[in-house]
């Protein structure tokens, strides 16, 4: 009897106990980013809306260059730091860069059905563990937002997964994955690697970019970076 | 800008130009011309310290006329990482400025090094060099 007693408190501890998760937490810094081509050493697989939109962007009309948020992928590319907040059945990113945050639901729902009615430029994020991998999966994103400084664009039908994993104890490996059939023919990824910010030493400081945005005013039609290649891909 | 003026601002053309440091804010050639260098020297007259790009102003002198010029740099959290601090630069300070003329033909120009009087220079980060 007592035998069988032990064997289900085990049982039920086993089953109620959530497996042992990777503690990600903590500063960050992003490994600065302008142009996603340059990680790929060439431009995104384009549809042939996606290759005109690229040709014609004007980086001009840089929605960040008007203080507009910078989106997910952009945020995790900038020179500034973030705080990587794991609490409970939420993650939360607390960027410097812009002052923005993005939240990821880490509680088994899904995305609202409505999302793509109010969609937003930091998207909506659920996330899931994979292993020992933060899985993170975004869509509702404003396609006023950009993917990169360069002036990447992408649609609203853009679903941005994102995987950071802990390599080192100072070290995270960040994935991005961009699918977007309105613009890419197919699924594709940057990989970036964040490295632990000293908050001993350092700290979070403003970047509120309406305060003096006096470049506003001097900006002049500008075509983007073409020296990556974009090559078709055959039917 | 006089013939006098321009003995105080040497504009030369730049072929070739260095990869810079960065920013995310916004395309750096949107707003300057990466072929365009500039030498400056005046007298500081206000320091803005503020995002997204720290902004300082000085008067370059031309004959008995001065002119005012705005110089943009890096962001104030990347300036501060990387020493510099908000009494660096001070109003009465004489400075040569080396940078990228702005391209809506304003006396406005960013960055790439501001020397002192004493050769010391400040402000290492521009706000230039992100991705055209």
């Amino acid at each position: 009897m007592k035998l069988t007693l032990v064997a289900l408190a085990v049982l039920l501890v086993t089953q109620t106990t959530p497996p042992a998760r990777p503690n990600l937490a903590g500063t960050w810094r992003n490994q600065y980013t302008p142009n996603l081509a340059e990680v790929l050493g060439k431009e995104p697989p384009y549809t042939p809306l996606g290759a005109e939109r690229w040709r014609t962007v004007d980086t001009a009309k840089d929605p960040t260059g008007f203080c507009l948020p910078p989106g997910p992928s952009r945020a995790f590319t900038s020179p500034f730091p973030f705080i990587l907040m794991q609490q409970g059945d939420m993650i939360s990113f607390l960027f410097e860069y812009q002052t923005i945050w993005r939240v990821v639901y880490m509680d088994g729902r899904s995305h609202p059905k409505d999302i793509a009615d109010y969609p937003d430029f930091m998207g909506h994020s659920i996330g899931r563990w994979e292993g020992e991998t933060l899985v993170v999966d975004t869509v509702g994103l404003n396609e006023r937002s950009w993917l990169d400084t360069a002036g990447h664009e992408h649609s609203p039908k853009l679903r941005l997964t994102e995987r950071i994993r802990k390599i080192e104890n100072d070290k995270l490996e960040y994935t991005a994955t961009f699918d977007d059939p309105v613009f890419f023919t197919r699924p594709w990824s940057i990989t970036r690697t964040f490295t632990r910010f000293d908050d001993s030493k350092d700290r979070i400081m403003p970047y509120t970019c309406t305060e003096n945005n006096r470049d506003v005013e001097h900006l002049k039609p500008n075509q983007p970076n073409l020296n990556y290649k974009y090559e078709p891909e055959k039917p | 800008m006089s013939r006098r003026l321009q003995g105080f601002v040497t504009l030369l053309l730049c072929s070739a130009c260095a990869a810079l440091p960065a920013a995310a804010h916004h395309s750096f050639a949107a707003q300057y011309d990466r072929t365009k260098s500039i030498t400056l020297k005046g007298t500081v007259t206000k320091l803005e310290w503020m995002n997204p790009h720290i902004y300082f102003h000085i008067d370059v002198k031309d004959g008995e006329r001065v002119v005012n010029w705005a110089i943009e740099g890096g962001a104030p959290s990347m300036l501060y990482r990387n020493g510099w601090r908000i009494d660096s630069l001070k109003t009465g300070d004489q400075v040569t400025v080396d940078g990228w003329l702005a391209k809506d033909g304003t006396n406005l120009a960013n960055m790439r090094t501001v020397t002192l009087a004493d050769g010391k220079t400040v402000f290492g980060a521009s706000s230039g060099g992100d991705s055209k």
